[in-house]
């Protein structure tokens, strides 16, 4: 029998119980007046609390009118009286908007609108009938991952006001809405069962026959069919238990710039509050000390309020960081930075150190962390984005332990669904459907309320909550707090798997590179934070000055606030990146006035180092990062000033010769013949046989490709990328610009129809490495720039820099999770090693690199247009050197050479106590950071092993262990440690 | 008026997002290029009167916007 496909053009009984349900809504209103006294003034946001004020004034706001201007503010104010029809019955404002509005009334702040609610109860903050409105309106675009579509056909720069009113409600109503949103979720929902969903439809439908969609009788008869029939029916069980949190995630910057998120944070807050007057059983959770830092600053009332729902046990302060920075790229004490300043902050607010660390958004967490949560009072870690974001392999388990680089051992949560939802049936049965530890695990953590730009839980939201008990096929819910939720489930569970390793995101892969700008100011001011604290140190001790604290402490907040997760990895609008370089300026022009100037220079860092460096110089004869100068052979003892060796004129040291586009190259160091392109294919220690490069390959071979990530421009790098290779056209073949005593330089030159990159080769007399720089004139679109390096070593990991110890990772393509991770971050070298030799990348601001099998890659440059149209278009200037070797990284010293290529030289002494100066030279720790304590009484010495050794420190008196928070933890002279621990020493300033 | 539109109108687009690009003008119709979130923008008409009137207040001349839209090619469905 032929099949006969039924085209159903009648309305079927499930989209008659749909377009009823739609018509319900229209019955929530019963009275309504409208407020017609309104007032509106442009304004344009030119800083945290700042306003240009548009020079029309203010003008009158009637319903119809266009409001909000491109990037612009509004200031409402108005007044309305209650009419003596709605005296004794709960009044409601209501404004519908796709704005964000904080509204005062009579100088109360009574609640805020936005996309996702439209009306708040005036009742509890309002005395007498006449009512003196004011508010603040935000009209931000967002992206496309808005959670709330209604609202996105009115997104957009300019909106049309249609009026405010002030409204009573019919609460029947209401309810029933709110039961068919329940039911109706459940009912279109797959993770339920079928014959209860076919049930439902049926049940739903009946009990709207009673409803007179005219006149609203009928309504207390549907709801108490509802009950009776479809609440109370148990023919059908559910099963799981997950835990309840509500939580608005707020971006510091992304499509907004960061002195936007002041009032977002402000509005969100606001609400919450606002629902827990109403909701006693509602809690909530916000993280960032800065967002509450801003509130106390700009919103007093409100942060006060906040304190009291704290008190109440309802508002609670998660994730202990000055702000959810990105967890890539931050070296370790940036890290230890956002706790010290969040938990330091939120002691002072709340008298609380807070024990988790809450990061749902950022893209991957490095191994490093859990050493740093667990010195910095954090025994619990969330976050979300490996289990719904992962392109290739599922991350097998939600709740487990995460041991870290050292063997530090945290509780950590992965939640199995999104960080934004809207607290439906749905979503929590997806929740529980996606919990992969359930026998194990105990409750799965269900996240609440709208983010990304703040909002949060909604009224509908907390309704859901208390009508989830009532219906047996949900899972089991329970209404908790971050904290609680972590402490019931992971403490002490002794069932828990075990995660040893990073928390690699398989996505996001681009943003180790986008914006390379952005990341290597990052990468400079870290070590000129720790230089201006060192020697800021220095001469409190000697008498000379005070300790800058609240300039550094300032200063540092601001480093710490561009590594929000939208601003160091580069995902944000153009205005974001201006910020950031703004701030960057500033930065560093403090931390210079701090230094001072000088031309004498001193040797910051704990090991003595000698190597060839670049010194300043305008007679020099070559040019780096754009300044002129000269490559000087420099050493010093550790803190002891530098010497420079001026090289003589002499140029023997350095022979060449060319045959057929072929540039050989002799040094006292190194043999290595370069391509016409600069290209080395073949490098050679002198003294040795075995060549550096694969045959038939090279280092230092540059790569144009395309780059289409799609939709996340910004974010991702996608594992065809290599697919498509561009030309990149050789306009000038390598030659020698120059060579004196020191140096020999060597330029190529490549272009494309829009760009020009200057690659500049350099070997020395005195230094195995070969270093490249990279003057780019950069205006592509959709490209990636990569430099390849195919060494002649055999071996199937790379090692890589994580700033406090280093990461083995495969090179193999064996399993999908090895292929996944084709794309990773290091920080500042990565090597290859076999038996007796090796090759190390080292750079000075470069985190992506490519696994590429054989070969590895360094990602230099990309241009996204999404969402920053102009990302990274424009000059670039940037070094790496190629360093072989013999034996491997460590005993090759290739961490202490990595860490020296990033250090500015100290233009002030470091002069330490003679039993601290004993202490640090003499140890094999990297010295992370030296400063005063936060209570000013003590000088901190935070010291890393970046080795994987074990060993025992001893000082010369005893000193005070602490943890990073600098809280004593004990009294030792003698001070054991193990691979890869970080530790913070506490000298008093009297012994110091 | 180009430099009004680079640097006084187009920031504050970029603000919210979106992108402007001045391409000609001929007579008083002044063709513009939209890029970023203003290039998929379901209200642009909106913004566009904006601009006008922003140039009719400095120019004291009435300019017809021609809005030419350029999609990223993961929006150009």
């Amino acid at each position: 029998m032929a099949h006969v496909k039924v085209v159903r053009r009648s309305t079927r009984p499930e989209e008659w119980t749909d377009l009823r349900f739609s018509w319900l809504e229209r019955g929530i209103v019963r009275d309504r007046e409208e407020i017609t006294d309104l007032h509106i003034r442009d304004a344009r946001q030119i800083s945290e609390n700042g306003y240009d004020d548009a020079p029309e004034g203010e003008r009158p706001l009637v319903k119809g009118d266009m409001y909000f201007t491109p990037d612009g503010t509004v200031f409402i104010r108005g007044h309305a009286t209650i009419p003596p029809r709605m005296h004794g019955e709960n009044v409601y404002f209501s404004l519908k908007t796709a704005a964000e509005m904080i509204v005062k009334i009579n100088g109360v702040y009574v609640g805020g609108v936005d996309p996702n609610r439209e009306r708040f109860l005036l009742n509890p903050y309002i005395q007498g009938d006449e009512l003196n409105i004011e508010i603040e309106a935000y009209n931000r675009s967002k992206p496309d991952d808005e959670r709330n579509p209604a609202s996105l056909s009115k997104r957009g720069c300019r909106q049309i006001f249609e009026g405010a009113y002030l409204e009573t409600i019919r609460d029947n109503v209401q309810s029933l809405v709110y039961d068919y949103i329940l039911f109706m979720d459940i009912a279109h929902c797959e993770y339920f069962n079928e014959d209860y969903r076919k049930f439902l439809f049926r049940e739903l439908s009946r009990a709207l026959d009673y409803v007179d969609f005219e006149t609203w009788e009928g309504i207390d008869e549907a709801a108490a069919y509802v009950d009776r029939v479809i609440y109370r029916n148990t023919d059908f069980k559910g099963s799981g238990d997950v835990a309840l949190v509500g939580h608005s995630h707020l971006d510091i910057a992304y499509y907004w710039r960061r002195i936007h998120a002041v009032q977002k944070n402000a509005r969100t807050i606001l609400i919450q509050l606002r629902l827990m007057d109403r909701y006693p059983e509602f809690r909530y959770t916000h993280t960032q000390a800065y967002t509450y830092e801003t509130l106390e600053k700009y919103y007093p009332a409100l942060f006060e309020e906040l304190k009291e729902k704290y008190a109440a046990g309802q508002f609670e302060p998660v994730g202990a960081m000055y702000v959810e920075p990105d967890c890539n790229i931050p070296c370790a004490e940036s890290l230890v930075r956002q706790f010290l300043y969040g938990q330091h902050f939120f002691r002072r607010a709340f008298g609380k150190t807070l024990d988790n660390a809450w990061l749902p958004d950022v893209f991957g967490n490095s191994w490093i962390m859990p050493q740093i949560l667990k010195k910095s009072g954090v025994d619990y870690f969330v976050s979300n984005k490996m289990s719904t974001w992962n392109d290739t392999n599922r991350f097998p388990h939600n709740n487990f332990i995460w041991r870290g680089i050292d063997g530090s051992e945290v509780y950590a949560c992965v939640p199995p669904t999104h960080f934004i939802t809207w607290n439906m049936p749905s979503q929590i049965q997806e929740n529980w459907e996606a919990y992969q530890d359930k026998e194990t695990g105990g409750q799965t953590l269900s996240m609440y309320g709208y983010g990304d730009g703040g909002s949060g839980a909604t009224e509908e939201m907390l309704e859901m909550i208390r009508r989830f008990p009532r219906v047996s096929v949900m899972p089991k819910t329970e209404v908790t707090g971050g904290a609680d939720f972590l402490h019931k489930n992971l403490k002490d569970n002794p069932n828990l798997a075990v995660w040893d390793g990073e928390l690699y995101l398989e996505m996001h892969r681009g943003t180790f590179t986008t914006k390379s700008e952005i990341k290597r100011m990052n990468r400079y001011l870290e070590g000129l934070l720790r230089l201006t604290e060192m020697v800021s140190v220095s001469r409190m001790l000697q008498g000379e000055a005070e300790y800058p604290a609240e300039e550094i402490r300032d200063v540092y907040k601001k480093l710490l606030l561009n590594q929000f997760h939208d601003i160091l990895p580069g995902s944000h609008i153009h205005p974001v990146y201006l910020d950031a370089m703004a701030d960057y300026r500033d930065i560093e022009a403090r931390l210079k006035a701090l230094l001072g100037d000088s031309r004498v220079y001193w040797n910051p860092q704990n090991f003595a180092f000698r190597g060839v460096r670049f010194v300043p110089d305008e007679s020099g004869a070559f040019v780096r990062h754009g300044e002129k100068g000269a490559f000087q052979v420099t050493e010093a003892a550790p803190f002891d000033r530098v010497c420079f060796a001026n090289g003589a004129d002499d140029t023997a040291w350095f022979q060449m010769e060319t045959k057929d586009g072929q540039t050989f190259v002799r040094t006292p160091r190194l043999s290595l013949q370069m391509n016409a392109q600069g290209a080395i294919d073949h490098l050679f220690m002198n003294g040795d046989e075995q060549d550096f490069v694969k045959t038939g390959r090279a280092l230092n071979q540059l790569h144009l490709y395309a780059d289409h990530p799609g939709v996340y421009d910004a974010w991702d790098i996608l594992p065809n990328y290599r697919d498509v290779e561009e030309k990149l056209t050789l306009k000038e073949a390598l030659h020698l610009t120059h060579v004196d005593g020191n140096c020999a330089e060597f330029e190529s030159v490549f272009v494309t129809d829009k760009s020009e990159i200057r690659m500049y080769t350099r070997v020395f007399r005195e230094d195995e490495a070969v270093e490249t720089e990279y003057a780019c004139k950069w205006h592509e679109k959709h490209r990636l720039l990569k430099v390849n390096f195919a060494p002649n070593i055999l071996t199937r990991t790379l090692r890589c820099d994580t700033s406090a110890g280093y990461i083995d990772r495969e090179l193999t393509k064996n399993t999908t999770w090895q292929e996944a991770r084709f794309e990773c971050c290091h920080h500042k070298w990565m090597d290859m090693s076999e038996c007796g030799r090796g090759l190390a990348i080292i750079n000075e601001g470069k985190y992506g690199v490519g696994l590429e099998g054989e070969e590895i890659s360094l990602s230099l440059l990309r241009s996204t247009i999404r969402p920053d149209i102009e990302s990274d278009m424009g000059e670039h200037d940037f070094c790496y050197q190629i360093v072989p070797h013999r034996e491997d990284a460590l005993k090759a010293g290739i961490n202490a050479r990595a860490i020296m290529f990033n250090t500015v030289l100290s233009p002030a002494p470091v002069a330490l106590p003679a039993p601290l100066h004993r202490m640090l030279s003499q140890t094999s720790l990297v010295l992370q950071a030296l400063k005063l304590s936060e209570d000013g009484k003590r000088v901190i010495v935070r010291l890393s092993e970046q080795n994987g050794s074990r060993g025992i420190l001893k000082t010369e008196e005893k000193v005070e262990v602490l943890n990073l928070l600098e809280d004593r933890q004990d009294i030792q002279d003698t001070i054991p440690y193990h691979p890869f621990e970080i530790l913070t020493l506490g000298i008093p300033l009297a012994q110091a | 008026m180009r430099e009004f539109v680079e640097t006084i109108l187009a920031p504050r687009l970029q603000g919210d997002g979106g992108w402007v690009e001045w391409d000609s003008l001929n007579g008083n119709t002044l063709t513009l290029v939209f890029r970023g979130e203003c290039s998929k923008c379901l209200i642009l008409d909106r913004c566009v009167h904006w601009m006008e009137e922003e140039l009719e207040k400095k120019f004291g001349q009435h300019i017809v916007i021609q809005p030419v839209r350029k999609k990223p090619f993961f929006w150009d469905t």
